[in-house]
């Protein structure tokens, strides 16, 4: 069968489940006893047993098969949960990421049949008593009983429905003309198991099965639907064959997660037409568990029939026991990009609009104008709005990255022989997409750097009069058109004097070099390549990749990485990511005649500041403004443009700000804020000046470029 | 390489005539995407001075170069006969160049209209793939990954 059309909703469906065990095992541990996380649990390698296997990855499915019998036996309270059976079940985990991995990439599951993993589990399933024989008797029994509990539910209106398949009068002519060469047809209506997951595959393979064995002439709903997933548990078929019924009925049971086939020899009179006598069919329906009430045969027209059928669904859905999840619907991400480009250019006419309606107002008397800008005012805040819309749709809570760390760290704990603890909080931040995508490995090697350079030795900790359980936080927030997330540990701190020799050690900097360096720029050595001060190379860190990949990175996401540290108190780490990446607030200035625009997320006032307040200080031009010195820039002659303005009168100056550094930028005017559509200047020049960082198109036409303030800060 | 190729196989290729100063030049006619008249060109500051700037083509910023300064030739003369050349190439993207003059669409025989080359060391002749003999007279066909690529 050909199911790669299902691969990526397998893979992302077993990410999904993998991270929930991972949480959940976790949970376990730290409380061994809760029922809730137990169930939650089996549920969950339950659903990727059944995945697996539909999938036909075999070897998945024989390793989730095991780790879903310990949890039975878990659940009926047989087995105790101990530490060596948490490590195991995470042993597992990884096997089976790392089966999902080999299926990612080459769509298959790889070879490795991780026996060791398989006896050991069975290993915990002998040592208790009775058995494993029994476990999976037990789990079967559950089975059972569960579906034995479902099937009413759908089952007493549902069981016949194909009797309400609408036949076209060339169907009609088809069945009685197969009726008349002697042929069978068959009415059947397939249920499947409402924890199938799946449906879409399944349907597919009863249709196959039926296939083998006749002629499917209608279907309801139709085959496309079926495909598509819109039906609910349910289908209905018409046949025509020359197979017996048992026969047919057999071959769709065989297809697993089937619940119920009902099916019965069509009767052309009966089907579709206003009156139904169901009573007789059913006596030849032993698969159904329910018997058809009465009250549904008398039912005397099709849509009365129908809405029982219907009403049954919902509570039917409400019973099934499907982990809640985060409910999402999948969207294509090219698809929100044309979405997002729409609402580019929408913002382009409007902010033409918009300039256009000014320009007249110079020229022509007000009187009619009002009215119009009244109308550009509702469309300005119609396209804002959308645009929040649009971007919120791209946003995803960053949970989905941070989740994996609890984990990370308790492996860490064993492996590093040290006790800590991760506290995370704020897991619910948004950010773009594609911005939470990029964002999981520069965490990880920072907590992984906490974990192990950070924290100190037990010893060292007892020392210091610290608690032997080291503590490192991730911490995550919006701050304006920022989300910021810290990485926080009560460790060391970092070691400047350390870094320092390090550094000349390495012939990165000379010792005279050095002596003159500030604390800041000493730390700011160690996102340079290869550089670490691990004195010993071990497995988690030391090696010397690490913190330049991560402000590389953050650097690629149009972000920033800062360090606090204290020696001996710990260090923090902030990363700074702005909101969105393609539409951004600014404000427009023009310096020697050309506008330039500058992000608003980074300016902190504006002042106008006379010529005589300008001090120099080592050479350099600063101002004291409100007990700070800051320093000026002038964008005249960073822009190599000459400033119109004359020297002696007053100055605009835009206060910018870059972590804990500000700056002022002298400017020769300003022309307002305005919400401006980020553009890439093109392959041939992007990137080639560094004081840009991309251009935009404003109402008039016109191309302005975007200041990138940070670079110069 | 692919212009050499055809070169040596005696196809017939679709050039662009343009003027640069008094010079006549062909640019193989597919990398063309569009020409349109010379605009307003935003400056963008800090670029070797063959880069003049960006302007808006239609909603797409396109970045725009000069042939002739980045050919070493007399920089353009802007008039009412200067155009923007829209090309597309696969290792740079989309860029404009400014040439002074569009003047007609010639196909000719690589084999008996067009010479090679010798390979010179003298930069102009760099970019140039080989002269083109039509009515009107020799053309110098230009190599355009040569002309965009940076020395």
């Amino acid at each position: 069968m050909d199911v790669s059309q299902y691969l990526e909703i397998f893979l992302d469906e077993t990410t999904e489940h993998l991270q929930n065990l991972n949480t959940q095992i976790l949970e376990l541990e730290q409380d061994p006893e809760n029922m809730d996380t137990i169930n939650e649990i089996f549920r969950a390698a339950h659903s990727l047993k059944g995945m697996a296997g539909t999938m036909g990855y075999k070897r998945m499915q024989n390793l989730t098969h095991d780790m879903e019998n310990v949890f039975s036996e878990v659940r009926n309270g047989n087995i105790k949960v101990k530490a060596n059976m948490i490590d195991i079940l995470f042993q597992c985990l990884d096997a089976l990421e790392e089966y999902t991995g080999n299926i990612r990439e080459t769509s298959d599951e790889g070879t490795n049949d991780n026996e060791p993993l398989i006896k050991q589990l069975n290993d915990i399933l002998n040592n208790k008593e009775g058995g494993a024989g029994a476990a999976g008797e037990a789990q079967e029994a559950f089975a059972e009983e569960k579906s034995a509990g479902e099937a009413p539910a759908g089952g007493s209106s549902g069981a016949s429905k194909w009797q309400d398949i609408k036949l076209d009068s060339t169907d009609r002519m088809v069945i009685g003309e197969a009726q008349k060469q002697g042929k069978n047809v068959y009415g059947l209506t397939v249920k499947v198991q409402e924890t199938c997951l799946l449906k879409a595959a399944r349907a597919f393979l009863v249709f196959k099965a039926v296939e083998e064995l006749g002629e499917i002439i209608v279907s309801s709903p139709s085959a496309q639907d079926i495909e598509d997933e819109h039906f609910d548990l349910d289908f209905s078929l018409l046949v025509i064959t020359e197979a017996s019924l048992e026969k047919v009925e057999d071959a769709i049971k065989n297809v697993s997660e089937i619940d119920t086939v009902t099916g019965d020899s069509v009767d052309l009179e009966k089907i579709g037409a206003a009156e139904k006598e169901a009573a007789g069919q059913e006596a030849e329906t032993p698969a159904a568990p329910v018997e058809e009430t009465p009250a549904k045969v008398s039912k005397p027209a099709k849509p009365a029939a129908a809405a029982p059928a219907a009403d049954s669904k919902p509570a039917g859905k409400t019973a099934a026991a499907k982990p809640v999840v985060n409910r999402t619907v999948r969207v294509d991400i090219e698809k929100l990009d044309v979405l997002m480009n729409l609402v580019s250019e929408l913002i382009i006419a409007k902010n033409s609009l918009v300039a256009a309606a000014s320009a007249n107002d110079m020229q022509k008397g007000t009187s009619v104008q009002s009215g119009v800008n009244e109308h550009i005012e509702y469309l300005e805040s119609v396209t804002t709005n959308l645009h929040e819309s649009v971007m919120k749709v791209r946003m995803v809570p960053i949970e989905s990255v941070v989740n994996k760390f609890p984990r990370m760290i308790r492996d860490l704990s064993k492996k590093l022989n040290k006790k800590m603890e991760l506290y995370m909080s704020g897991e619910e931040t948004e950010l773009d997409r594609t911005v939470v995508d990029e964002i999981g490995d520069p965490l990880m090697h920072l907590l992984r750097n906490s974990a192990d350079h950070g924290l100190e030795s037990a010893e060292v900790r007892a020392q210091r009069g610290k608690p032997a359980v080291g503590s490192i936080w991730l911490d995550a927030y919006q701050d304006g058109n920022n989300v910021v997330i810290e990485v926080r540990d009560d460790g060391n701190g970092i070691d400047t004097e350390a870094v320092k020799n390090k550094a000349i050690e390495r012939g990165t900097i000379t010792p005279e070099q050095a002596a003159n360096m500030s604390e800041k720029e000493i730390i700011d050595l160690l996102f340079l390549p290869s550089f670490s001060t691990a004195k010993q190379v071990t497995d988690v860190s030391g090696r010397g990749v690490g913190l330049d990949v991560v402000k590389s990175k953050i650097e690629a996401l149009s972000g920033e990485v800062e360090v606090h540290s204290t020696l001996g108190e710990g260090s923090t780490w902030t990363i700074r990511l702005p909101l969105t990446l393609a539409i951004i607030q600014a404000l427009m200035v023009v310096v020697g005649g050309e506008k330039y625009a500058i992000s608003l997320g980074s300016i902190q006032t504006i002042e106008d500041i006379s010529p005589a307040e300008v001090k120099l200080v080592q050479n350099k031009e600063v101002i004291h403004l409100r007990g700070n010195v800051i320093p000026i820039i002038r964008l005249d002659k960073e822009l190599d443009v000459v400033s119109s303005k004359n020297p002696e009168d007053n100055m605009v100056v835009i206060i910018a700000k870059k972590g804990d550094r500000t700056a002022g930028f002298v400017v020769d005017e300003l022309l307002g804020q305005q919400e401006i559509v980020i553009k890439s200047m093109g392959k041939y020049i992007d990137n080639k000046c560094k004081l840009i960082s991309g251009a935009t198109i404003l109402g008039d036409g016109e191309v302005a470029l975007i200041l990138d303030a940070n670079v110069l800060i | 390489m692919e212009e050499l190729k055809a070169i040596d196989e005696g196809m017939t290729t679709q050039y662009i005539v343009i003027r640069l100063g008094q010079e006549q030049f062909g640019i193989d006619i597919q990398y063309i995407d569009n020409i349109v008249r010379m605009q307003h060109i935003t400056r963008v500051p800090k670029l070797a001075p063959y880069l003049k700037g960006v302007i808006n083509l239609r909603g797409e910023v396109i970045p725009i170069m000069s042939i002739c300064l980045k050919m070493g030739l007399a920089p353009d003369e802007e008039g009412k006969s200067t155009r923007i050349i829209i090309v597309k190439l696969e290792q740079y993207g989309t860029i404009g160049m400014m040439v002074d003059e569009v003047k007609e669409v010639v196909t000719l025989n690589m084999a008996s209209q067009v010479e090679k080359m010798a390979y010179d060391k003298d930069d102009k002749n760099n970019f140039v793939l080989g002269v083109g003999k039509y009515e009107g007279g020799l053309i110098s066909l230009l190599d355009l990954n040569a002309v965009v690529q940076e020395k």
